[in-house]
């Protein structure tokens, strides 16, 4: 979080950007050569330290990354489900195993068998039939439930409704909109369950020649497919959210960081906003102007932090700042910013369309609205369906994902950081922020990834704790050096037999979670405190008093 | 209203504060450990040893947080050292122990730094955890002639990263990888001689375990006495705490407390001092006798001296004598060798290395404001809006104040750079202004005249403080901005947006260094500078004024004493009857009324045989003064020529009587810096044996030749000048404390930050018009010569080098080099690295070409550090028409391939 980087990537503003410069820079052979780098270090006058320290932390830029070809999917899902040994089997026919990476999750948690390759996300049968030649099918219909309380699977009636309901949103006042915001009493999707309108009235209060809206498209949580859903079916909902936290806060300029793992959804999104432009419906409306952006990730997960996020746009390493100052009084480039994620930013044209009323109705008193949720393959409805805060758990699971194919012992629902759910507690849950939480889970984006009966749960804790410590940022020690312990505890308690020190993991867990300076390093103990307490006796066998 | 409570305690808070501030101010610095926080860096959290417990109410529900970037809030409680907490530490220390190479837990090799006091802090038994991936086998750098890196000792505290950016602004260091993976590197993960590192050492200072440091590990000295004093090397003044064992120097650091400097300095100061005990130090008296220089006794060599001085005196007169003194000694030394000059021979011809650097500043400045010193203090660039540099380049030559300067441009300050070469602030700066080399009276000319014709003057403060403006004005309006344009080669468009940048701020800061004063036209660019200035209202306030970046590190004292030849001590008019009276009464004797010889004159009255000696201390005026082959010719004519030096320099191989000085590590004094600062230099050791400070040496002088002198101790002269030095009066050795006083400092003590506060010192400041015109160098010769070469300075090397290329700072710039443009290069067949006969109409020199961008086409530049390549044999006898600085910076010259080996003609 150097403030003179940020003020020098600001310099040249967001159409000539460090970031992308880097990462193109890594197109033609995976990793960007020393001379680029010193090139982009020279023009953006920052060190080579810089550039080349940036272009190490992504996966998809980092010099081991040079000379691959093709990833293989490992997420939790792909992992449970079992079916990634096959598809990297039959790869190996097709490529040499250096050039076999890995993404995690491509988010076809509902299908599986995924891989990428050649900027397309492939999954289900496709592997069966794999040629480099054969382009991926039309992947399976995953969407369940629409209804007429549906807020965020509701699509625009084409381009003249988006672009009426703009229009009539823009000739209201920004403070009569952002009253209907807090009206609505929405709360952010990505977690933390922040009030929208509190965020957006402090970047409007601020005072800035330029203000910036981030759509936080970079949530590569496992197991969750909604954003994808939003950005490739629904992209005219994320634009029109964006468009309407800008008017509010006086911001001009918006900016969609996708993950690199969601090609389709780069292009569906640039031709959404390809037509806006075309239409010209924001080119001086009241004097508004709004030009969006699009900067497509390279594959770290810590970038769904949105000060991470913010510090990687900006071509820094994507290490954590501190709070405060927050992003709407310091944000991108030194200048206030919301950062918002996917289905936050889809909800609002239901809010303003419905009215606040309407959407505040739904819910419980302190989650309003509707949610997505994903069910991954176990169930026999996979799919994502959108479920009214406070809604059963037991409904959703039973009655929409109709129960699941094989034994299952417990669900992680919410990513790799929410709550190790066991069936036990399914009748027990409904879906909201408060029921989860005071059950000792986490809501997060409420997807679901079973694990089956059959699946060792320390093996799952494992998997956990090396997913923590791969994508941990490495800037505070708790989580760089706690993270990496914790995996090195399980590793051996697998495979070498060396039981761990109850009290002393207990530490780690209480150290990670109260001293971590963000949510992944301080997360992660969360699934494992409930793994431990549900399932004592599983894995009772590798600890010791 | 700001009240939080610590343990249940009450305490006042200040607005903004960090929990960690607020509770070690109340409880101590050692209430709450940290590893990645320092003094000078901002709050990062990523070591989250200061970790607190915090709730909103007494005994309310707690949360754990950060104390270094979490503020205190009204009513905030704070449990710092609660048992939860004090867990939390140890537990955090351990993780960082597994991956530390050394077992500090049972501390056998006594390592003392920060993390085995914070290990000893927490008081943390036992590492439980099995061992695990590490980090012990990385390859320590030793590459570098200071720096050092063991980055298996590296805690990812990142102290060292974020030095290299927010103090010295150069970002050589960076983390990659990520996660456990994470590790510093300097730039694409070489080595630190490979890299871009400016060797400043602000992260080994930073580097809480060793990870980083430099040769003199200067953080793993025990019983160490430290000294704080203030570096040599240039006019920011710098305070040095120097450790010493033994009576020998070990290492330098900076402290964090100094107001210059907080805590930073560059290698300069930080690592060149082992000069001090170089086996060349001169160690004792010689006297050349049939050309070869006889070991002699200090009597013998004050018997020679003075008699050789009163034969001149009595059969040539006191003006056949010279004087010029030394801009590195102290205040004192310089009050006492003018006041040899004038009161015990009797001539007013002293002078020092002013007259080639800033008399033009002092010069300008004196006529248009009344004083020819800073304006204002650098420690206001946080309240400036622009800041705009002409002809300096500070990074390199002022290297604190450049990283200042520079951390406000890479944070958005708009700066506006008139500089030849694409400097590295003119990288940074909104507007550069690269301009033909004497040029800039045309340049500042277009950009009064776009203020004007914007109608952007500040008219009040022209009305009430100042005179001339109108006479100035109509002379300004009728130039013409297109022959301007292609007289300074740059776009008027440009220029005019820079004046209405500069116009616009609400405070603006003007920097000039002597790319500004030694042009022919050097006074009046000051007075142009200083008209700038008056005419937008930026002076006397915060964050505005005209600030010259003193060359010397006591350049302004020296001054200020009275080392030149219009001025006494004091600045006060020698042929002004009632002046003259008072230095009567105060010397005790007669001193003349006659102006004497500036520097230049004195070599011309030395080849005239008009001027018989000359007393030279601690400049090699050889090396560094231009036209070397006249001034040889002049010191050869001499009849006596005395040398004080530390060594064997260009100069003082043609002395008669070589006196071997003391350092400034060991001698008492006062330096002066840019801004006018009066600081404590403090004997850091004794004397090298046999040599003498040079106060000591003018006291001893000034009694053998029957002149009673007190004792020379900083504190008996201090004494002696306050009564003479007007804005001295305040001063005493025993008050100035460790951050020193801004003159004037008034009888009650009290000092000046600002000048010209209410109204300038000269009464009303004062508008000149400066008219342009080409130098006469250029004019003569550019049909033959047609390039022009312009000097400039390395940061790793002072002046002559005699100092610098004495310590290791000689490894890292080993010799002078061209800088040539790409184009002219080729146009010449040259290649990288070729030497380059570079030839003008008063010699030639055979130097290394390294080709850049940095200046344009037709433009050279280079340096005069090494007498190996004496550039100054192709300076000429131009200067500047009012102050007589030389034009070191426009020089015409013709440039071929050479042939071969160095040849000096």
């Amino acid at each position: 979080m150097s403030k003179n980087l940020s003020e020098l990537s600001g310099r040249k503003g967001i159409d000539d950007n460090l970031f992308e410069r880097i990462g193109n820079s890594a197109q033609s052979t995976g990793s960007p050569s020393q001379e680029e780098l010193s090139k982009i270090a020279d023009e953006f006058l920052v060190g080579n330290a810089n550039t080349f320290g940036t272009s190490s932390f992504y996966d998809f830029t980092k010099s081991e990354n040079k000379g691959k070809k093709i990833y293989v999917c490992n997420g939790s899902a792909c992992l449970c489900a079992g079916t990634q040994k096959n598809v990297s089997d039959i790869l190996e026919n097709h490529f040499k195993s250096e050039e076999i990476g890995h993404m995690t999750c491509l988010g076809r948690c509902y299908e599986n068998s995924a891989f990428h390759y050649n900027g397309k996300n492939y999954s289900g049968r496709d592997i069966d039939n794999f040629s480099v030649n054969t382009p991926p099918k039309s992947f399976s219909k995953y969407v369940g439930n629409i209804d007429s309380n549906s807020f965020l699977t509701t699509p625009f009636e084409g381009f003249s409704e988006f672009s009426a309901l703009i229009k009539k949103t823009l000739s209201r006042s920004p403070e009569d909109l952002l009253d209907e915001i807090k009206k609505s009493q929405i709360r952010g999707r990505g977690g933390a369950g922040f009030p929208m309108g509190l965020k957006w009235e402090s970047c409007k209060n601020e005072t800035s020649s330029q203000k910036f809206i981030i759509c936080n498209a970079d949530e590569g949580d496992p197991g969750a497919f909604s954003d994808r859903f939003l950005l490739e079916e629904r992209p005219y909902s994320v634009l029109f959210g964006m468009i309407v936290a800008g008017y509010i806060t006086g911001a001009n300029r918006g900016i969609l960081y996708i993950r690199a793992e969601y090609p389709e959804a780069v292009e569906i999104v640039q031709q959404a906003i390809d037509s806006i432009v075309k239409s010209a419906i924001l080119t001086n409306t009241n004097g508004f102007n709004f030009v969006f952006k699009i900067i497509k990730a390279k594959g770290a997960y810590i970038c769904g932090e949105e000060t991470a996020l913010i510090n990687s746009i900006e071509g820094q390493r994507p290490e954590v700042r501190t709070r405060p100052p927050f992003p709407t009084q310091m944000g991108l480039f030194n200048k206030p910013t919301v950062v918002n994620n996917v289905e936050t930013l889809a909800s609002v044209h239901g809010i303003i369309k419905k009215g606040a009323e309407f959407f505040s109705k739904l819910g419980t008193p302190k989650s309003k609205g509707t949610k997505l949720v994903c069910l991954d393959s176990f169930f026999n409805n996979p799919g994502l369906y959108e479920v009214e805060m406070g809604s059963q758990l037991s409904d959703l699971v039973f009655k929409l994902g109709g129960g699941f194919k094989t034994p299952i012992k417990a669900m992680q629902i919410g990513g790799p950081l929410g709550g190790i759910v066991p069936v036990s507690m399914i009748n027990e849950l409904t879906i909201d922020f408060e029921s989860f939480a005071s059950h000792g889970f986490l809501l997060g984006h409420a997807s679901i990834v079973c694990i089956p009966e059959s699946f060792p749960m320390i093996n799952y804790l494992e998997h956990l704790m090396e997913f923590a410590a791969y994508e941990s940022c490495g800037k505070c020690f708790p989580c760089r050096l706690g993270t990496k312990r914790g995996h090195e505890l399980l590793h051996s308690a697998i495979h070498e037999n060396n039981k761990i020190e109850h009290s002393l993991f207990q530490d780690l867990l209480n150290t990670l979670q109260q001293a971590s300076l963000c949510a992944h390093g301080g997360g992660i103990p969360l699934p494992i405190k409930n793994a431990m307490y549900y399932f004592e006796n599983e894995l009772n066998a590798y600890f010791k008093k | 209203m700001n009240t939080a409570f610590i343990n249940n305690k009450p305490y006042t808070f200040n607005t903004g504060e960090s929990i960690l501030a607020f509770v070690r101010r109340i409880e101590g610095e050692k209430s709450i450990p940290t590893l990645c926080d320092a003094p000078n860096l901002e709050a990062f959290g990523s070591c989250r040893v200061c970790s607190v417990e915090v709730a909103f109410e007494k005994d309310g529900k707690t949360k754990t947080v950060a104390s270094c970037h979490t503020p205190v809030t009204t009513n905030l409680h704070i449990y710092h050292n609660t048992n939860s907490i004090l867990e939390l530490r140890k537990n955090i220390i351990e993780l960082v122990l597994t991956d530390y190479p050394t077992d500090l837990i049972n501390n056998k090799t006594k390592e003392k730094n920060e993390l085995q006091q914070v290990v000893e802090a927490v008081g943390i038994k036992k590492i439980r955890y099995p061992k695990g991936a590490n980090h012990f086998r990385i390859e320590s750098d030793e590459s570098h002639p200071y720096m050092r890196s063991d980055f298996s000792k590296c805690i990812n505290c990142f102290r060292c990263i974020r030095a290299c950016d927010e103090v010295q602004g150069e970002m050589v260091l960076s983390m990659a990888g990520r996660g456990f993976e994470a590790h510093v590197v300097k730039g694409f993960n070489q080595s630190f001689m490979d890299s871009d590192c400016v060797s400043c050492g602000a992260c080994a200072q930073a580097c809480p375990t060793g990870a980083i440091s430099d040769v003199f590990e200067s953080k793993n000295l025990e019983n160490a006495k430290i000294t704080r004093t203030i570096c040599t090397y240039c006019g920011v003044g710098c305070n040095l705490e120097v450790a010493t064992l033994n009576g020998k120097i070990k290492s330098i650091q900076a402290p964090y407390n100094a107001e210059v400097n907080q805590g930073h300095t560059c290698l300069k100061g930080r690592y060149a001092f082992k000069f001090y005990d170089h086996p060349d130090r001169l160690k004792t008296p010689l006297i050349k006798k049939d050309g070869i220089f006889k070991e002699v006794s200090w009597n013998e060599a004050y018997d020679f001296i003075s008699s050789r001085l009163e034969k001149i005196k009595s059969e040539n007169g006191a003006d056949a004598i010279a004087g010029i003194s030394s801009a590195r000694t102290p205040n004192e030394e310089n009050y006492l060798m003018q006041k040899f000059m004038r009161a015990v021979i009797g001539t007013n011809n002293i002078d020092c290395c002013a007259r080639v650097c800033h008399s033009p500043t002092a010069l300008g400045m004196q006529k248009t404001f009344g004083t020819g010193a800073a304006t204002n203090s650098i420690s206001e660039l946080e309240f400036t809006d622009c800041i705009f540099v002409v002809g300096a380049n500070p990074t390199n030559a002022h290297p604190v104040t450049g990283a200042k300067i520079k951390q406000k441009l890479m944070k958005g300050t708009v700066g506006i750079v008139v500089d030849p070469r694409k400097t590295q602030l003119a990288k940074y700066a909104t507007y550069h202004l690269q301009l033909k080399p004497g040029t800039n009276v045309a340049l500042l000319n277009m950009m009064l005249y776009f203020i004007i014709t914007e109608n952007m003057e500040d008219k009040e403060f022209i009305a009430k403080y100042c005179e001339g403006f109108e006479e100035m004005k109509n002379e300004i309006l009728r130039l013409d901005i297109s022959q301007l344009e292609k007289i300074t080669g740059v776009d008027k468009n440009l220029v005019k947006q820079a004046a209405i940048a500069y116009a616009k701020a609400n405070a603006a800061m003007e920097f000039h260094g002597l790319g500004v004063t030694e042009h022919y036209q050097g006074t009046y660019t000051v007075q142009l500078l200083a008209d700038l200035a008056m005419i937008t209202g930026n002076v006397g306030k915060k964050g505005a004024g005209v600030n010259p970046l003193r060359g010397q590190n006591n350049v302004q004292g020296a001054a200020d004493m009275g080392a030149q030849p219009h001025q006494g001590a004091g600045y006060l008019d020698v042929t002004d009857a009632s002046i003259n009276k008072k230095y009567n009464q105060f010397y005790g004797v007669e001193v003349p009324s006659n102006i004497g010889y500036k520097i230049p004159e004195m070599f011309d009255a030395a080849i005239d045989g008009k001027l018989k000696a000359l007393w030279v201390i601690g400049e090699d005026v050889v090396q560094t003064d231009p036209n070397t082959q006249k001034v040889m010719k002049a010191l050869k004519n001499l009849d006596l020529l005395v040398v004080s030096e530390l060594f064997m320099t260009e100069t003082a191989k043609l002395a008669t009587v070589i006196l071997p000085a003391s350092s400034f590590l060991e001698k008492e004094g006062t330096f002066t810096n840019g801004e006018r600062r009066i600081q404590r230099v403090q004997k850091v050791v004794e004397p090298l044996e046999n040599t003498k400070p040079d106060g000591q040496i003018i006291v001893e002088m000034m009694r053998k030749m029957g002149y009673n002198q007190c004792d020379y101790t900083a504190e008996n002269m201090l004494k002696e000048i306050s009564q003479i030095v007007p804005f001295f009066a305040g001063v005493k050795w025993d008050e100035l404390g460790i951050n020193g006083k801004q003159w004037p400092v008034k009888a009650d003590g009290s000092d000046t930050e600002i000048l010209h506060k209410d109204g300038f010192v000269r009464g009303k400041g004062k508008f000149y018009y400066c008219e342009y015109e080409e130098s006469n160098e250029v004019k003569t010769n550019s049909k033959d010569y047609p390039y022009i070469i312009t000097t400039n300075r390395e940061l790793e090397h002072y002046n002559c080098g005699a100092m610098t290329r004495r310590t290791g700072n000689v490894e890292i710039v080993t010799e002078d080099f061209l800088l040539i443009n790409p184009t002219d290069a080729e146009k010449n067949y040259i290649h990288d690295g070729d030497l380059v006969c570079v030839e003008s109409p008063r010699g030639k020199v055979d130097i290394k070409a390294k080709i850049t961008d940095e200046v344009k086409q037709g433009i050279l530049s280079s340096t005069f550090h090494f007498p190996e390549i004496m550039l100054n044999n192709i300076t000429s006898n131009e200067h500047d028409s009012e102050a007589m600085c030389p034009e070191y910076k426009v020089v015409s010259c013709r440039i071929r391939k050479s042939r071969g080996k160095n040849l000096v003609v």
